[in-house]
């Protein structure tokens, strides 16, 4: 077992020195060593498939070292990821010796000698090697080929294609890293956030917040018999992290669009209050301006009126409980602006009645606007009446 | 190897010329054309390959100069690497390329550029999207992680985008232009061999939009129908028959892909007909759609006028038959389509007692299904009604090839002294010569029944001598020779007599050898065998006995036929 380990994490090294220039001090033989040993690793992968206890052990060491790559430092190049990567690292291996111009030229026309030997190869193994990377760089030209003649991005975000495949391999990986560690995955969720454009990793987040729950067989068979993994751990674990994290939530609930958040909200329940609570601040950053005859914010970078608006109209049009919840607390607030109404003076009681006010509108034009079914305009319409009403007064 | 390489310099020259109007613009027509010369360029890059593997790389610029050119504009389209193992076979010629000991700086030169042609092609990494990079990089996936994932997103997506066309018609805001959808056709046709890729293919061929005509490229068509023709791609039979209803050429291909196997030079036996009869699908989509059924009759019609009744092509026909019977009952308890559809030309009283499984009534009763046949044959042939002449008539009657057996076999285990009843006398002589004349007809009707007379009154003895036998089926002296059509029937009753008589067991391979005089003869017997135990198969029969002694004597007949080839 213990060897077994060891070869595990020799090959990890061959496996992130291949990328680098080290490699041009590889000869034929070194490339020839470093095939057999991603060949060995590939048996072991198919003998011990379904033997749990050594599966196991296997996929911790793995995790280990992805943790080890830590959080510090550059970005860790990928590596064997999990147990299931071990059945094609051959493939993994081959592909970044191909790439990399670093390696000899001996070395370069030995490794194609080894991948890719021709046709009528008596050697199963071999042909197995030969089939896979063909048949995955088809696969990927296919996948190009899709993309630029028939590929239309999807507007429901959760569906795109690209989106979708994201979401599931974030999970995929929450899911590893989860298994290895309990503070895994949120390590992992803030490195992501530190390192990679945070407007596509929120829309990625989401995506993967709302992912259809797989059958229980489909991920037997995607992760391979006696896997103790069940599949809304991985979801489960980034909602934790997305709520524990006020900035992060923020930034959530602020650049995503109004559709979106809704789903997602519908979806994940303990997102609701946190969403609603944020949309009343931003609520209470605006005033009426009656010169202007306009519900308007004081610093830049308040969410200005329409956005409020668009948002809880896309709440109330939520299936309940959601929808309920949301017109709950509306009318609340326009109950809390009730008890306020009449007193004018000081300036913090003018924010509450205004606040109140605007309530009062959002639940008025949202409320009616459901029961008629109008769409946004008129509901804006009606809102510029209750305004001039407002500005009489 | 010598042919091979004295056409491949005005081929490469072709292609090249091919490859160059391909790669100067991506229009819709060169994209048509390197769709229709797919698996041309395929063959021609294979050839290459085996020429260049001989060769060092000096030798392979002196005789190719441009061969950089040809390679590298053949790894800029898409649809050449997409297609089945093209992909494989140019990394296999660069790889010949690829100096293990660059000399000097040109060579170094060549070698960077080829090692990095090769490992674009593999790779494509200067599609990939960048944001996603990042993302899986960052997440430790590498591609390999990635692509089947993306792939199956995208195939799925388009699937349900194309189903909710069907489901949803006009109003659906998600509904795909015909545009698109054909534009999916072509991008499809080098992409069918990929097993990711089938329920976008079945999606695509179930997929019924609202323009008056088809949507997709007949291209698409016929790389589908390649692609199930050598099992490359598994598709259900729904697909399959969509495809043929829409495409009626990939039909006609497939008629042929049948024949070719029928009439190879392996004379192969009914069983293994059977396999790739209901392999081709053909029988199981004939029983869902009359269209189709009429087509593929049609082309057995024709194939059994132009070979003059080839024996292959009747057992094709016969064995089709039996299957579509038997998927027709598999399919619906009371037919979709009335029997009219299927056999226009028929009176469907007569259709319908062919059509009755021998099994399925009682063996008492067979006497009496054949004489309704006979009798309603017999009205038509003799009166020309309105239901075609002679030949349609038999053409019906062949397809269900087993009642002219089970004919002879009831009459030959008759009571000897009763009179052959006349009905099925006609039947037999009907069936082995239909064009025959009212009085060629009786002629051999007269000879049966007095060869039968003969037969019956030997089958119950105990033992007997091929001598007997031989008697028996002798002509007439002095009487006009027999045609060779009677011969034939005579021939086919003492075989029958030869596995059912008692006493006929022992003297068995003797009476073969006096029997086959000829090749032809010998393989005439070979075949009847193979087809009774094929019939006493779907009969059900017991016949233990006689079902051995068949076994055996077909076993040992091919043997001395051909006796390298056992074919079972």
């Amino acid at each position: 077992m213990d060897s077994l380990l060891e070869h595990l994490d020799r090959f990890s090294e061959v496996l992130a020195v291949s990328r680098t220039t080290h490699v041009s001090t590889w000869d034929p033989a070194t490339v020839r060593r470093a095939l057999q040993w991603a060949g060995y690793l590939r048996h072991i992968h198919r003998r011990f498939g379904r033997h749990a206890r050594i599966r196991k052990a296997l996929e911790q060491r793995l995790q280990n070292q992805w943790k080890q790559e830590g959080d510090s430092g550059p970005t860790p190049a990928p590596g064997l990821a999990n147990f299931q990567a071990l059945g094609h690292c051959d493939q993994l291996l081959s592909l970044q010796l191909l790439a990399n111009p670093a390696l000899g030229d001996a070395s370069f026309h030995f490794l194609l000698q080894q991948l890719f030997p021709g046709p009528g190869v008596p050697d199963a193994e071999e042909e197995a090697l030969q089939g896979s990377l063909a048949r995955f760089a088809r696969c990927r030209a296919a996948a190009h080929m899709l993309r630029f003649h028939a590929y239309r991005e999807n507007p429901v975000l959760q569906k795109d294609s690209v989106m979708k495949t994201q979401a599931e391999l974030l999970l995929r990986r929450l899911q590893e890293v989860g298994e290895a560690e309990a503070e895994g995955p949120g390590r992992l969720l803030s490195r992501l956030w530190e390192r990679l454009p945070q407007s596509n990793f929120l829309k990625v987040v989401a995506a993967a917040l709302l992912l259809p729950a797989a059958s229980p067989r489909l991920q037997e068979e995607e992760l391979g018999v006696g896997s103790p993994r069940t599949p809304g751990d991985g979801r489960q674990e980034l909602l934790r992290w997305l709520l524990g994290k006020s900035d992060i939530a923020v930034a959530f609930c602020r650049n995503l669009p109004a559709e979106l958040l809704t789903s997602v909200a519908g979806r994940h329940p303990e997102l609701s209050p946190v969403y609603l609570g944020l949309l009343t601040n931003w609520g209470r950053q605006l005033h009426y301006d009656l010169p202007k005859g306009l519900w308007i914010g004081t610093e830049p970078q308040d969410v200005p009126w329409e956005e409020l608006f668009s948002r809880f109209q896309s709440l109330c049009q939520a299936p309940p409980p959601l929808k309920d919840e949301v017109l709950t607390a509306l009318k609340s607030y326009k109950a809390q602006d009730g008890d306020f109404e009449g007193n004018t003076s000081g300036n913090a009681m003018n924010k509450a009645y205004d606040w109140g006010k605007i309530f009062g509108k959002l639940h008025h034009t949202t409320f009616l606007c459901q029961k008629k079914e109008c769409k946004e305009d008129e509901a804006r319409k009606y809102k510029d009446d209750l305004q001039g009403t407002e500005a009489e007064i | 190897m010598a042919a091979d390489s004295a056409g491949l310099p005005s081929n490469y020259e072709f292609w090249m010329q091919k490859l160059s109007v391909w790669t100067q613009a991506s229009t819709l027509e060169t994209q048509r054309d390197i769709c229709l010369h797919l698996p041309q360029f395929q063959e021609f890059l294979r050839q290459m390959h085996e020429t260049l593997k001989e060769m060092d790389s000096n030798t392979i610029i002196e005789r190719f100069p441009t061969i950089y050119q040809l390679l590298a504009k053949s790894c800029w389209s898409p649809f050449i690497l997409a297609y089945d193992e093209s992909l494989k076979i140019l990394i296999w010629c660069l790889c010949c390329l690829i100096k293990k000991d660059p000399q000097n700086s040109r060579e170094s030169k060549l070698n960077s550029w080829t090692r990095r042609l090769l490992s674009h092609i593999v790779s494509t990494s200067r599609f990939d999207i960048k944001e996603v990079g990042l993302f899986n990089q960052v997440l430790g996936y590498a591609p390999t992680d990635y692509y089947p994932g993306l792939l199956k997103n995208m195939v799925l997506s388009l699937v349900s985008e194309l189903r909710e066309n069907r489901l949803n018609g006009f109003n659906s805001q998600r509904r795909m232009s015909p545009e698109r959808v054909r534009s999916l056709s072509r991008i499809c046709v080098p992409l069918v061999t990929l097993p990711d890729f089938e329920p976008l293919v079945e999606a695509l061929l179930t997929y019924h939009g609202h323009e008056p005509q088809e949507v997709l490229w007949p291209e698409f068509f016929d790389a589908v129908n390649e692609a199930f023709l050598l099992k490359k791609i598994s598709l259900p039979t729904s697909a399959i028959l969509c495809l043929w209803l829409r495409h009626l050429p990939s039909l006609e291909n497939t008629m042929l892909h049948l024949f070719e196997k029928l009439i190879s030079s392996e004379r192969n036996s009914l069983r293994r007909i059977e396999c790739f009869m209901k392999e081709s699908l053909l029988p199981e989509a004939a029983a869902c759609h009359p269209a189709i059924f009429r087509v593929v009759d049609e082309i057995f019609r024709s194939a059994l006028l132009e070979t003059d009744g080839a024996p292959e092509v009747l057992a094709g026909i016969q064995v089709f038959t039996q299957c579509f019977v038997e998927a027709l009952e598999k399919e619906n308890k009371q037919l979709k389509f009335a029997l009219k559809t299927y056999f226009p030309y028929a009176s469907p009283s007569l259709v319908m007692v062919l059509l009755q499984h021998p099994k399925d009534i009682p063996q008492g009763l067979w006497h009496q299904s054949l004489k309704c046949i006979s009798e309603m044959l017999k009205e038509v042939v003799e009166d020309y009604g309105s239901y075609g002449g002679p030949f349609e008539s038999w053409f019906l009657f062949v397809h269900f090839g087993g009642w002219a057996d089970i004919t002879a076999e009831q009459l030959l285990m008759s009571e000897a002294e009763a009179e052959p009843p006349e009905a099925l006398l006609w039947l037999l002589a009907f069936s082995c010569s239909p064009g025959a004349g009212h009085q060629q007809r009786a002629q051999i009707m007269v000879e049966v029944k007095t060869v039968l007379g003969h037969l019956t009154k030997l089958f119950r003895s105990p033992a007997l001598s091929a001598r007997d036998l031989q008697a028996a089926a002798e002509e007439n002296q002095g009487g006009d020779p027999r045609p060779p059509a009677c011969q034939q029937l005579v021939r086919r009753l003492l075989l029958y007599f030869l596995l059912w008589a008692p006493g006929g067991h022992a003297i068995a391979r003797e009476v073969i050898t006096l029997m086959a005089q000829t090749d032809a003869i010998m393989n005439e017997i070979i075949g009847l065998l193979d087809y009774t135990l094929y019939r006493w198969d779907h009969l059900c029969m017991e016949a233990r006995r006689s079902r051995k002694l068949a076994r055996e004597l077909l076993t040992e007949l091919r043997e001395q036929a051909s006796p390298r080839q056992v074919n079972q």
